[in-house]
This record gives structure tokens, sequence and C-alpha cells, in this order.
């Protein structure tokens, strides 16, 4: 495959489905210099944030359908960040467990209030993510009333089933003496088996409201709560930057160590969770931008 | 004719406009008529993102293709933005031209 279709291969299926033939044609006539390559790959990120391009041709019907399937993917990739973010604020969270942390915490005022800006903002973006949820699982089990159909009980049942069974597992293997484990194997399953539930869980949810036939209005009602969470998540982001710096200035001894996940360094687990929070943080960002697009195109033409 | 429908390519849109007033054009021919008048050589994904763009808010249409060549033509509504957007830059450009006199 020729560079120039491999970044092409990097736009959105519909748009190409428009451009791709016109498109490559213009790419044969020259050779690709590093920055027309550039230029490709930033169109293919302007090409993904919205959506709407490459629809015009469309027939309308189809062109508001594809439009409320990519707002509901671009709802839940928000989703899915906000998940990879909880998992990231766990970790910090188990950090922040060592009586030295919460000592220090209380001790010193830039470090404590950071971490009540991260708490708060937590809870903020917790309820953000009910608020915009809510709605949608109480459709989606509405729906599977009326068509008497199981499987979305199921798929909504599957967060509640892993985490039972993880829990169940480890207060098992607890009992028969895994606290005996070597420590990587049990560092291993524990912190492999939140993951798993948190993968398993999210998958699940996903599934069930493609599924289900969620309306236009739930959908662009849900942008709303949805900024909400991806301001909060931001505010976590910085609000655990701005701890890590206090902590690193006025008590570098407790990075210093290894009380990190799996007894790795501190510091190298609270920079991988910071990273986690970051990575998270900018795909919500750009679902949410996708989504806010798409919310208002859809409100135009239900309007007009 | 608000200048939201550009985005990051509001310049090049313009340039577009502009070229496809001079007849209809496929896309290289417009790249190449716009480095002709402009001085400005357009990145291919520039370029069509501000196409598709131009597209969608209706102010250009494609025509048939000629074998894998699409050309693009000006629509009426396109007529009146790119009127509309250079009738503001001739004010523009009368007034800084008035101002700069007067130094």
């Amino acid at each position: 495959m020729s560079i120039q279709r491999l970044l092409l291969s990097l736009y959105p299926r519909v748009w190409r489905a428009r451009y791709e033939d016109e498109f490559l044609e213009l790419l044969e006539r020259r050779p690709l210099s590093i920055s027309d390559g550039i230029d490709m790959l930033l169109g293919a990120i302007d090409a993904h944030l919205h959506p709407q391009l490459g629809t015009s041709e469309m027939p309308l019907r189809e062109k508001m359908a594809y439009l409320s399937r990519s707002l509901r993917g671009s709802l839940l990739t928000g989703f899915c960040a906000y998940v990879g973010f909880v998992l990231a604020g766990c970790g910090f969270q188990k950090l922040n467990e060592s009586h030295e942390f919460l000592a220090f915490e209380s001790i010193s005022p830039f470090v404590g209030t950071s971490f009540h800006l991260i708490v708060m903002s937590a809870v903020v973006s917790l309820f953000a993510v009910f608020a915009g949820g809510l709605p949608i699982v109480i459709t989606i089990i509405k729906c599977a009333f009326t068509q008497k159909r199981g499987s979305p009980f199921l798929l909504l049942a599957v967060p509640f089933l892993a985490l039972g069974l993880y829990i169940g597992s480890i207060l098992l293997m607890t009992h028969r003496g895994g606290d005996r484990l070597p420590w990587p194997l049990g560092g291993l399953i524990v912190f492999g088996g939140i993951v798993l539930v948190a993968i398993v869980s999210t998958i699940a949810v996903c599934v069930a409201v493609v599924r289900s036939s969620v309306s236009g209005k739930l959908l662009r009602f849900a942008v709303l709560p949805s900024s909400i969470a991806t301001a909060a998540m931001a505010l976590v982001l910085l609000a655990t930057i701005f701890w890590s710096l206090g902590l690193q200035h006025e008590a570098p001894y407790l990075l210093a160590g290894n009380a990190g996940i799996m007894r790795s360094s501190t510091m190298g687990t609270l920079l991988r969770i910071i990273a986690m929070m970051a990575l998270s943080t900018g795909l919500a960002l750009s679902s949410l931008w996708r989504a806010a697009s798409l919310r208002s195109l859809l409100l135009r033409n239900a309007s007009s | 004719m608000d200048g939201s429908h550009g985005g990051r390519f509001s310049e090049p849109s313009l340039l577009i406009l502009a070229s496809l007033a001079g007849g209809a054009k496929h896309g290289y021919a417009i790249m190449d008529d716009i480095e002709t008048f402009a001085g400005t050589r357009l990145g291919p994904g520039t370029l069509y993102g501000a196409i598709a763009r131009l597209e969608e808010s209706g102010l250009i249409e494609a025509q048939p293709a000629e074998e894998r060549r699409r050309p693009y033509r000006l629509t009426v509504a396109g007529i009146a933005s790119l009127r509309e957007q250079l009738a503001s830059m001739e004010a523009f450009t009368a007034l800084g031209m008035r101002r700069l006199a007067s130094l």
C-alpha cells in the first residue's frame, strides 16, 4: 500500500466514499512531501472531528440517521474515556491510602486544597455521567420490556455480575491463603482483575446502547452532562498535576519510595496515572467536540 | 454570511471560492490556480477539508466526474457569499489605505 493510500485510510469511511477517488487522483499528480503528509494527517483529524463532512450527497434521511449514529458513537467514546479516567483515579486513590500522604495533605494548604479539588471534581463528573446516562439506561430497559427482549437486561447486568465475580474471587482467594501468593502474581490478579471488569462492563454497556433505539432527543440532551463530566475530568487532571508538583516541592521523600502499584516506584506510578488521565481527558475532549458539532447540526435540521 | 463555515479553513475557503469564480475546476486545478494568483500552495488535506465544508454549506457543488476528476462550481449562494466577503475586504482595504495616506 502506498503512503498516500495509507494516509487516506485514516479518513472516516463516509468521507472516503465521497472524496477518495478525486483525492487520490490529486495525490498521484506529484510526489508527497513531508508537509503534505502532515497536512493530510491534520485533515484526517479534522474530518473525524466533523463527521458531517462528506455527507453532502447523502439523501437527507440517511444523512440524519448517520449523524445520529455518529453522535451516539461520540457519546459512547466519551463514556469509555471516562471509564479509563476512573481506573487512573482508582490508582491515585490507592496511592493516597498511605497515612503519610493523608497526614501531609492535612498540614499543607496547597497539597490539601488540590486533593479536595480532585475529590470534588471527581464527584461532579460522576454525577454528570449519571445524569446523562440514567435516562438512556431507563430508555433501554423500557424498550426491552416493550419488545420483550432479554438481552438488554443481561448486558446492563454485566457490570454488576463482573464486579460481584471479581469481589467473590478476591474473597475466596484471601480465605484460601491467597495473600500468601508471590507478590507479582497476587498483584497481577488484583490489578488485572479490576481492569478486566472495567473493560467487560464498558463493552457490555456500549453494546446495550448500540442495540437499543435511543431517541435523538436523549442523545442531544446527553451532550450537556457530557460537557460537565469532561470539564470535571480536566479539573481533576489539573488538580492532580498541582498535587504532584506540590508534593514534589514540599515533601519529595513521599514520592521517592516504592509505594506504587505492584510495588513499583511511587513517582513512576504517579506519572503513569497522570498520563492515563491526560489521554482519557484528551479523548473525552475530542469526543465532546465531535458530539457538540453533531448536536448543533441535528438541532438545526430538526428546526428547519 | 458568517465565517463559521470555514473553521480552520476559512482563508482557504475564500481562495477556493475566488478560484471557482473564474470557472468550474477540479481539485488539482484549484490548487494550481490559487498558487498562481495568491502565491499560496494549499496542502491536499487543507484543500479537501475546505472543499468538503463549502459543499456542505451549499456554496459550491460538484459536477459529474470526468474520469477520476470531479470539477466543482459556485452555486448562487456561493456567488453571493464571495461577493459579500470581497465587498467587506474592499471596504477594509479602502479604510486602511486612507489611514495610511494620513501618516
